[in-house]
């Protein structure tokens, strides 16, 4: 799975069999259980190896306790892997961290590394200070990050006034002040409005587009990584599952379409297509395009009576994926190299 | 090779910082600032009053008179008011630092992890004891029958460093538990050194050693200001000076392993909640 075709002088990440276990204590029903307490030890990684060539935007997904965080955390340092070895930007998170914090930014979704009794600003000035950021680069990025973020206005608001998706943009934008070279976010759209979301993932693609930041993002959100990432790793009970495009991933599934037809009101019986609901002369169908071409659907399309108008889109990534999760789910284990999807 | 040292000046612009910001805090507004200083007046003075009123009504306490009380008592307020005043990011208390999960902003920061803990001042709002603890040292010394020597500051000076040194390491060497326990160790190095501080304002002067010697070396409150009151007040044997001095190097030297060994064991077996009783969510 590990993608070997990027040379490590080109690697942003090398993940190189990694694995993280954890304890945890189990405890049954009843009296017995009371006193008879037991520990378990769960493998949040198990022989985890991958690569992510500089300037790529890589999304990391996997279901809830797949172990995105505690990859997360072993990249930034926070963690040790118990076997295997990780390295960032080329070097070691453990060895070398001081050196590595000055060139990768860390953002969770779920905490915040603004002064919260401070307003914004104090809180970027502070990060001058603590990164030894130079006078020039710390002026260019505010001013960039306070255009692109349009966080003119909250500046000089304390951080504990912010809205949530305020908060997020005050935080990108003081993760970025540094100019980091790799970028990891965990969850960065966790909560966030339809508007916030939207200046967001512009933001990151613009970032990785011109500025040549490489990032690796995670998120429960299908639809916000395939639009932001153009590689997706995936993850699943510890084990990588899926290292490629998106598209790679809808094969995988049965190369899954939707489509809508508008009729004169009846409901058209198409062969190999699943009906999957609709009323009032618009049906929606599912097919797989592996078995059926696009050619032999809009042949069967135009030969059925009272059809008026056809749409077909790609099955949301969000549904390719929750089957997939769902088959995991089902499964005992995962066989990295050959791994059948019963779907 | 990246140059990771952290220079005396930059040292001082990371004191800066935090000291600009710790005095935006206090400046915000005026209520809020006249309602801190009276309540850290307020504490500062009872904290001392008690016993300072029974050496003043039995005309000294344990064979030291008021005056001598008095010192003993500034002595404490200068030890654990400079300790307050540079650990105002819990630096004093590590145990809440990693209990809390606190730690994981600590890791992302380009800085040595002493520069990080040392730098976090609260030179402002974090003054008020160190402030009364010169204010009654001096009252003390004015009403002290005693001929101060030329080193005797140097002395001084020594043997406050060592007093800090003494509770600074003991903060850390229970708080080492915190790395296998976050949860339950959380408020353990406040709960050492909250009660050290109580039991340090006891001058132990006429006291039974059985009392007297376990608070010198088990539970070592008597080292925060009795011990080193005797000292500076040419009440101890010559042997007897070097004591809090070589208390402190063991003490540091012991925090200082043990210390290093549960951070290694937090960053190996894994934290938040991976491990039984991870850090409280």
């Amino acid at each position: 799975m590990c993608r070997e075709d990027i040379a490590p002088e080109q690697a942003a990440v090398i993940a190189d069999s990694v694995s993280k276990t954890f304890t945890q204590w189990q405890r049954k029903e009843g009296v017995k259980g009371i006193f008879r307490q037991q520990k378990k030890t769960v493998a949040a990684l198990e022989d985890v190896s991958f690569r992510i060539g500089k300037g790529e935007f890589v999304a990391y997904a996997g279901p809830n306790g797949a172990g995105k965080s505690t990859t997360m955390k072993l990249l930034s340092g926070m963690l040790q892997p118990t076997k295997g070895s990780v390295s960032v930007l080329g070097m070691s998170p453990e060895k070398d961290r001081i050196a590595l914090m000055r060139r990768l930014g860390v953002l969770f979704g779920n905490r915040t590394e603004l002064w919260w009794d401070h307003p914004v600003i104090q809180s970027f000035e502070w990060k001058k200070v603590v990164w030894d950021i130079p006078d020039e680069v710390y002026q260019r990025n505010l001013d960039r990050m306070t255009e692109l973020l349009d966080i003119g206005s909250i500046l000089n608001t304390f951080a504990r006034e912010l809205s949530l998706g305020q908060r997020m943009r005050a935080d990108l934008a003081m993760m970025l002040l540094h100019s980091p070279e790799l970028v990891l976010l965990d969850e960065p759209t966790l909560g966030l409005d339809v508007v916030a979301k939207r200046q967001m993932i512009e933001f990151l693609k613009w970032i990785n587009r011109e500025e040549g930041v490489t990032i690796m993002v995670t998120s429960h959100d299908m639809d916000d990584l395939e639009e932001m990432a153009r590689k997706i790793m995936m993850i699943s009970k510890g084990k990588l599952a899926y290292d490629g495009d998106f598209d790679g991933l809808r094969r995988l599934t049965g190369n899954r379409t939707h489509f809508t037809v508008i009729t004169d009101g009846r409901r058209p019986e198409l062969q190999g297509c699943r009906f999957l609901g609709g009323e009032h002369g618009a049906f929606e169908f599912e097919t797989d395009l592996s078995h059926t071409p696009v050619r032999a659907l809009l042949g069967m399309l135009s030969r059925t009576d009272g059809i008026r108008d056809v749409e077909i889109r790609r099955a949301p990534i969000e549904q390719v994926i929750a089957r997939l999760y769902q088959s995991w789910k089902n499964e005992k284990g995962i066989n990295n190299s050959e791994k059948s999807y019963d779907i | 090779m990246v140059d990771n040292r952290v220079t005396l000046k930059r040292y001082f612009q990371l004191l800066g910082i935090y000291a600009r910001m710790d005095l935006a805090s206090l400046m915000r507004d005026g209520k809020f600032m006249a309602l801190v200083i009276a309540a850290d007046l307020i504490s500062n003075v009872s904290a001392v009053s008690g016993i300072f009123l029974l050496a003043w009504k039995f005309g000294g306490i344990g064979g030291m008179d008021r005056f001598e009380v008095l010192f003993m008592l500034a002595y404490g307020n200068l030890v654990m008011g400079f300790l307050n005043m540079m650990g105002g990011s819990n630096a004093l208390f590590p145990s809440r630092i990693i209990g809390r999960g606190q730690w994981e902003h600590m890791f992302i920061m380009p800085l040595p992890y002493g520069v990080q803990l040392t730098v976090g001042i609260f030179p402002f709002t974090g003054s008020s004891t160190f402030l009364s603890g010169i204010a009654l040292l001096i009252v003390a010394m004015c009403n002290l029958e005693m001929v101060f020597a030329w080193w005797w500051p140097v002395l001084l000076v020594l043997l406050l460093a060592a007093s800090m040194v003494i509770v600074v390491s003991l903060s850390y060497l229970f708080s080492s538990l915190t790395f296998y326990a976050p949860v339950q160790c959380e408020e353990i190095s406040s709960t050492v050194i909250y009660n050290m501080e109580r039991a340090m304002t006891f001058p132990l002067s006429g006291m039974p050693a059985y009392i007297r010697y376990p608070l010198l070396t088990f539970f070592p409150a008597g080292l925060m200001a009795w011990f080193p009151t005797m000292i500076l007040l040419g009440k101890a044997t010559t042997l007897e000076n070097f004591y809090p001095a070589v208390f402190a190097l063991l003490t540091a030297f012991t925090a200082t392993h043990f210390f290093k060994k549960g951070f290694r064991h937090y960053v190996k077996k894994g934290i938040n909640r991976y491990v039984s009783g991870g850090h409280r969510s």
